[in-house]
């Protein structure tokens, strides 16, 4: 990919900016050929690559490293786009919002700072990805867990920054992270929590300050550049139980979400219950051609055929419990009892002790896996994916209508329906994973066409999305619209308080510095 | 697809939500392997000329090239239906790969497999790597 200059920004001021850069980092950490911009792109982007094109890379090792590129960054006014290790897919990979902006790769800081055995939690840096991280329990033999995406290439900060979700009781990542050290625009460090007092034993534990505490300011934002946190890992349980109902009927959503949502909020059941519809079965079995070999959505009586030879259900629901076997056999009960008031069949049941070997696809259990990427191979060429994710009240009427507009807005569009919904207590996740051949420039055309219409149906009902594409940042920030989009506005004026030059991640969730004002809505889909 | 195919590869998926259809019952293939821990990155700067292309295969590719990964999963629905045995979807079981390909694929990707920067993999593990994957045939 050809270079890409930040705005208002000279060659000349590039190449001495990337002089100061290399200062710092060494040659070799600074990234700048055509090549590496490529590495940098959006593998699965919804068009061409060279949207959202990085002007280079940057690869620091240590939190004193990257308050001297911040500095820089202010000096030259070559703002920066901050990934831990560059695998947000479906939500824009390394790729920055801004085009011209230099991706700041902190893959290379891999520490692990503290594994605390005894409380729970870890101390790490952002390019620790969850292998490296459960590799390190593993090795030292620790009695924790993790809780892991369903796609667990990425990093184990950047997943919670980002608001990623995972399946066990420690599902809500970024409610996990607790005390973090940040560099600020201006290249200061702060610590968050109890972090703000010097040597504080606490820092990781208590998950306030005294005053504001502002760790959740740097999740989905471009207020500072995270360095390292603390996130609580979950004490490693002695047995496993799990449940797994097949539900037969699309509208059996409403009455499994009606029974799911109390026993969880009552702690009855304690992870996030994820629920598949039935593609996500099919999809890592081979490619589409096998199962429909036309263009459009794959028609529902075909759907049906296939729901038949696969003996599946429309949806799927497993419940795996954590802990003492007694409480978790008793657990089992109370949810099958639940679920018999509307469902003839029972469930299967699977238990597991400590010592017992553990399924290596299984994120209930902590266990990363990237298998869940196998899905790019779904449509054949170089399969893209996008995730639209709304958030939703975990309760039948607010689920049911949510599946109903989103499933007619995409048989509008003429797209398979492949979609979850993940209960994380009161509110529910929508995951609708939108797939297509990026050497199909109809089919991608026909995706943004119709992952507008997603976020304007969505929202007209009243709903927004919790995490999106860097394309559509804008146009979902637009919908949180209370006051006149005044969180927006405290957005951009914190923002531009802390970052006067802009340098941050200008655009990041809608955010942009007064410097950069002028490239909203400007770059990115339209 | 080949329906021998299909059964292998739903096989090697088996307990990653996939209910069991049938298919995979008595006779059937093997369970999936357990999480194949990798090697520990070798300690030193990641920019010198690398001699471990073994530690180095394993720690940065194995998250998706050990036995059940992504990689090897769809290497050997690819290698099957080219009439290879499914084993060579392992790619250190492969004899017919060149150090330049294995370059090429990880600094272009290739299908599902996205290109790798130079921060992921340095020139110096990719050449230790390239070397390590085709030395069966230098």
């Amino acid at each position: 990919m050809k270079l890409t200059l930040p705005p208002r920004v000279s060659p000349a001021q590039f190449d001495a900016a990337l002089k100061a850069y290399a200062s710092v980092v060494g040659e070799g950490w600074v990234l700048a050929t055509d090549a590496d911009r490529d590495a940098y792109s959006d593998v699965y982007a919804p068009g061409p690559e060279t949207e959202w094109p990085a002007a280079a890379a940057i690869s620091p090792n240590s939190t004193a490293e990257i308050q001297a590129i911040v500095r820089i960054a202010n000096q030259y006014k070559t703002p920066l786009w901050p990934v831990s290790r560059g695998k947000n897919l479906g939500y824009g990979t390394a790729a920055p919002r801004m085009p011209g902006s230099i991706v700041l790769d902190l893959s290379r800081m891999m520490k692990v700072h503290e594994l605390n055995t005894e409380l729970g939690y870890c101390v790490i840096e952002p390019g620790v990805s969850y292998f490296d991280l459960y590799e390190h329990i593993q090795r030292e033999k620790a009695p924790l867990w993790m809780s892991v995406p369903g796609n667990a290439w990425g990093s184990v900060l950047g997943n919670a920054l980002d608001h990623g979700m995972g399946y066990t009781p420690y599902g809500q990542h970024a409610r996990n992270l607790c005390g973090l050290e940040v560099v600020l625009p201006s290249g200061e460090v702060m610590r968050t929590g109890l972090g703000a007092m010097d040597n504080n034993p606490g820092w990781h534990v208590f998950p306030l300050s005294f005053g504001p505490d502002w760790t959740q300011m740097f999740t989905q934002s471009n207020m500072g550049v995270v360095t390292r946190a603390g996130l609580w890992l979950q004490p490693a349980p002695e047995s496993s139980l799990q449940l797994t109902f097949d539900i037969p009927n699309e509208e059996d959503i409403g009455w499994v979400v009606d029974t799911i949502t109390p026993l969880k909020t009552a702690g009855v059941i304690e992870q996030n219950v994820f629920i598949p519809s039935w593609l996500g079965k099919i999809v890592l079995k081979g490619q589409r051609k096998d199962f429909w070999d036309k263009d459009g959505a794959i028609p529902e009586w075909r759907v049906q055929e296939l729901l038949k030879e696969h003996k599946l259900g429309y949806w799927q629901v497993q419940i795996r419990f954590y802990g003492d076997e007694t409480l978790n056999k008793a657990r089992a009960e109370i949810v099958k009892k639940a679920f018999k008031q509307h469902l003839d069949a029972a469930p299967m049941e699977e238990l597991w002790r400590q010592g017992d070997p553990i399924n290596q696809y299984d994120a209930t259990m902590g266990v990363p896996s990237a298998v869940a990427l196998q899905m790019g191979d779904w449509v054949g060429g170089r399969g893209g994916h996008m995730g639209f994710s709304p958030v939703v009240p975990a309760t039948s009427k607010h689920i049911l209508g949510q599946l109903k507009r989103s499933r007619k807005i995409i048989a509008d569009h003429d797209v398979d329906f492949y979609a979850s919904f993940t209960i994380g207590g009161r509110y529910a996740t929508n995951i609708n994973m939108l797939m297509y051949d990026r050497d199909k420039p109809e089919q991608v055309a026909n995706i943004r066409k119709m992952f507008d219409a997603l976020i304007k149906g969505t929202a007209e009902a009243g709903y927004g999305e919790y995490r999106t594409h860097i394309g559509w940042m804008d146009k979902v920030s637009e919908t949180y619209n209370f006051n006149d989009g005044i969180q927006q506005r405290l957005n951009q004026t914190v923002k531009d308080a802390l970052d006067p030059n802009g340098i941050l991640a200008p655009g990041k969730s809608g955010i942009w510095p007064s410097a950069y004002r002028g490239a909203a809505g400007k770059a990115g889909a339209a | 697809m080949n329906r021998f195919i299909l059964l292998i590869l739903a096989g090697a998926l088996s307990g990653c939500g996939i209910p069991d259809d049938g298919e995979t019952s008595a006779g059937g293939p093997p369970p999936a392997p357990p999480y194949q821990m990798r090697a520990a990155l070798p300690a030193g700067d990641r920019l010198a000329v690398q001699s471990d292309g073994e530690a180095l295969f394993s720690n940065r590719c194995g998250s998706c090239h050990l036995a059940g990964g992504m990689g090897t999963n769809l290497l050997t629905k690819q290698q099957m239906m080219a009439g290879q045995p499914p084993e060579k979807g392992l790619l250190t079981n492969r004899t017919d790969l060149t150090a330049d390909y294995v370059k090429t694929v990880v600094r272009q990707g290739k299908v599902a497999m996205p290109r790798l920067s130079r921060t992921e993999v340095t020139d110096t593990e990719l050449k230790a790597i390239a070397a390590y994957l085709s030395k069966a045939k230098s």
